[in-house]
């Protein structure tokens, strides 16, 4: 109890203590600039933010240190462009990851089947790689046939470079539509569901053995249904989808390219999870060369599909007016002008990076907060952070929570990489420096606190953006006629000092508790 | 004899270590059984192996009839089987009322079993609000049973409930120990022998992986020189 109140104690002086550090930091700046480093904090606090929460569930739920979070934040930002600047592509490429997902869904089928089948061990594992090799080949004949209509990195009046620039100036000039030619759209459609059950029966064949089987009812075909159904819908109205999708106004177009980034990201996210890393729960150091590993295959991929070259993604059309009435000096000019800076106290505010961003990340902040404080889910991450066998001991299946929190902590990256894009632009380094910065912000937070993860960003943020903002109008040293302008490379430098700071007082990080 | 729980010669590596070297178990319907013997000798993994935490290498558990070696714990324990750890393992972040609904496996398993929860254990009903991280040792080891009570459980397997507790709490943890194995049969892992002998029905002794002994445990009570050879105490 007295070591529990000195921790408090320490606590609360060490808050109170950067409270006052960062009051004097404001109080030696006008209210403009003051204000203005105050949202820009939000700001990167708020992306920091998402990538940092994802990676202190995965990790304080699974022990897994996911060092391709950055690069899956990143891929989320090429994923969230990729539908906003080219939806057609989006759409075309609904349809087949629809079709291949939807086998899938199916899990408890496969069970019951797998269940029924009575051979050795020795001839599943045959018939499993058979159906697997069946399932290649036919995709390998309808994938290659498959029209989808995208970029082309090598020609740079087709790269997403000049889509980007002629978003940009407000010109949708999409390629014309690929339409079926070589394969009947009904034979792609077939070959691909085919290719799909065969795929996850072959696969749940490998788990053969162990669960007892499950019964069927007529909610383990629903999931199916939808699915299939989608990805049929996808496919046949392909070009009114298309259509809908470039009218949009960017804004809603921009929320549906939130949403599908950060879907993607889980689905990516559980798939990692359950074809990667289930295998290596007991080797630590395999899974840590795998997610590294995997980080560069990600950065990779993305160079091949979307080239070397950076580029940026133009603003959703709410935050990107500068025309007549802007930049707007209240909300009230900004509502009717959709100007992309209000001025506050004279300053110059970007609407999109310094307020759209944090709100966006305060609604996650929140949703996820309830969804672990709310729910049986939440409960059982909450529980199993602390004791994941106890959890299990209680008949709780904790490997169908992990692929869960995995598929959150990745989509929740995800979102971050698609909300930072407009922002920060989009370039397959971006996740790097983030994910210095989200390990720093865990460090001072306590690694596996989810408030902590919010505290830990916020200071991050709030430190970073000081130095930057003192860069440009510089320190006056008391007592001499010294102007001190801190370099960029004190930015960086700066959180690692914090973080030091902070562990040496509390090791386990602000709100982190005792292992 | 029809046993509840049958455990025929199981063997247990942990790591490269060979723990358990031959343990057989029959736990008949409605008694309690004491799993006694030295420290180290492979109590608590004869537990653990039983709900596939450590899942034996060899051998066969039949629980029900139904055997259940080699599914995954989570499946053994949705069985009908409640597990009460050596360190109680309370959820710190979790109420005390969190605590006993994540051991729901239906929607209501709670609320139908409240009554009985606190009827056994009273002093958790003014605790419920507070966190798990504010219990003391009594306290918890409370919460540990009243959570395996909670799910439709028909085998408790209770670790070492007295480890830790002053005597007046192992008194009323007794008492509550007796009166729920009315409706669920126990096995209970004791280092306190007399806590032991004054609950359990039947006795196992475990000396250094193996199943050595077993018995009525008024039969023990008064064989001094199986006591003082493989439990080393009177």
């Amino acid at each position: 109890m007295k070591a529990d109140l000195r921790k408090n104690l320490v606590l609360w002086l060490t808050l109170l203590a950067l409270t006052i550090f960062f009051v004097a930091a404001a109080s030696g700046m006008e209210t403009k600039d003051w204000v203005i480093t105050l949202l820009r904090t939000l700001s990167v606090g708020a992306v920091t933010f998402l990538v940092a929460s994802g990676f202190s569930l995965i990790f304080g739920l699974l022990d897994v240190l996911n060092l391709a979070h950055g690069t899956l934040f990143m891929i989320g930002a090429y994923i969230g462009w990729s539908v906003y600047v080219r939806p057609d592509t989006f759409v075309d490429l609904l349809a087949p990851v629809l079709l291949l997902a939807s086998g899938f869904t199916l899990s408890r089928l496969w069970n019951h089947l797998s269940k029924r089948i009575q051979m050795k061990g020795k001839a599943i594992r045959m018939l499993s790689w058979a159906g697997l090799l069946l399932s290649a080949l036919i995709l390998s004949y309808v994938l290659p046939r498959y029209p989808i209509s995208i970029w082309d990195v090598g020609n740079y009046g087709q790269s997403p470079i000049t889509y980007s620039f002629m978003a940009n100036q407000g010109l949708s000039l999409l390629p014309p539509e690929v339409s079926f030619e070589a394969i009947s759209p009904i034979v792609a459609a077939l070959g691909l569901l085919l290719a799909s059950l065969l795929a996850a029966f072959s696969l749940s064949l490998f788990r053969w053995g162990g669960q007892s089987a499950p019964n069927l009812r007529w909610q383990s075909f629903a999931g199916f249904a939808g699915v299939f159904g989608m990805g049929l819908m996808a496919l046949f109205a392909n070009d009114s989808l298309t259509a809908f999708l470039t009218g949009l106004d960017t804004t809603w177009l921009f929320l549906i390219s939130l949403l599908v980034a950060a879907l993607s990201g889980a689905l990516l996210g559980g798939l990692m999870e359950s074809t990667l890393i289930r295998p290596l729960y007991s080797r630590p150091i395999y899974q840590l060369m795998i997610t590294l590993g995997l980080s560069a295959v990600g950065i990779e991929v993305v160079r091949t599909i979307w080239g070397r070259p950076e580029f940026v993604m133009p603003k959703p059309s709410l935050f990107n007016s500068t025309g007549a009435g802007c930049p707007a000096t209240s909300l009230a000019g900004w509502a009717q002008n959709h100007c992309s800076i209000i001025l506050l106290f004279d300053g110059r505010v970007r609407v999109y990076n310094e307020i759209f961003i944090p709100i966006v990340g305060f609604l996650v902040l929140i949703t996820v907060w309830l969804l672990l404080q709310r729910s049986r889910l939440g409960m059982i991450i909450r529980a199993g952070v602390q004791d994941s066998e106890m959890v299990e001991a209680l008949g709780i299946n904790v490997r169908r929570t992990f692929t869960l929190v995995f598929a959150l902590g990745v989509g929740l990256a995800a979102l971050g990489g698609a909300l930072a894009a407009p922002s920060m632009g989009l370039s397959t380094v971006m996740g790097e420096s983030l994910m210095l910065n989200a390990l720093i912000a865990l460090a001072i937070g306590g690694l596996t606190s989810y408030p902590g993860a919010a505290l830990g960003s916020l200071l991050v943020g709030l430190l970073q953006q000081f130095i930057i903002k003192y860069g440009v109008i510089g320190i006056h040293i008391p007592f001499t006629d010294i102007i001190f302008k801190p370099t960029p490379p004190l930015v960086p430098a700066s959180t690692v000092m914090l973080m030091v700071i902070i562990l040496l007082i509390l090791p386990n990080g602000l709100l982190g508790k005792k292992e | 004899m029809n046993y509840l729980l049958d455990v025929q010669d199981i063997h247990t590596y942990i790591g490269q270590s060979y723990i358990l070297q031959g343990v057989n178990l029959c736990v008949p319907k409605g008694t309690i059984t004491a799993l006694l013997g030295r420290n180290g000798a492979g109590k608590t993994t004869t537990l653990k192996s039983i709900l596939g935490l450590t899942p034996p290498r060899q051998g066969k558990i039949a629980f029900e009839g139904q055997e259940i070696q080699g599914l995954p714990s989570f499946d053994i324990a949705a069985l009908g089987i409640g597990y009460v750890p050596e360190h109680r393992s309370i959820f710190r972040d979790l109420s005390v009322e969190e605590n006993l609904k994540i051991a729901e496996r239906q929607k209501g398993d709670l609320e139908s079993k409240k009554e009985m929860i606190f009827s056994l254990f009273p002093d958790l009903k003014r605790l419920i609000t507070l966190s798990g991280a504010n219990l003391s040792g009594g306290q918890q080891q409370m919460l540990a049973v009243a959570r395996a009570l909670v799910a439709d459980n028909r085998l408790l397997l209770i670790d070492e409930p007295s480890e830790g507790l002053a005597p007046v709490i192992i008194q009323n943890m007794m008492t509550a120990i007796r009166k729920l194995s009315s409706e669920s049969t126990v096995v209970l892992v004791e280092q306190n022998f007399l806590v032991a002998s004054h609950l359990a029905e039947y006795y196992v002794i475990i000396e250094e992986g193996r199943s050595v002994k077993e018995g009525k445990m008024k039969d023990l009570v008064n064989d001094h020189e199986t006591i003082h050879r493989y439990l080393g105490a009177t």
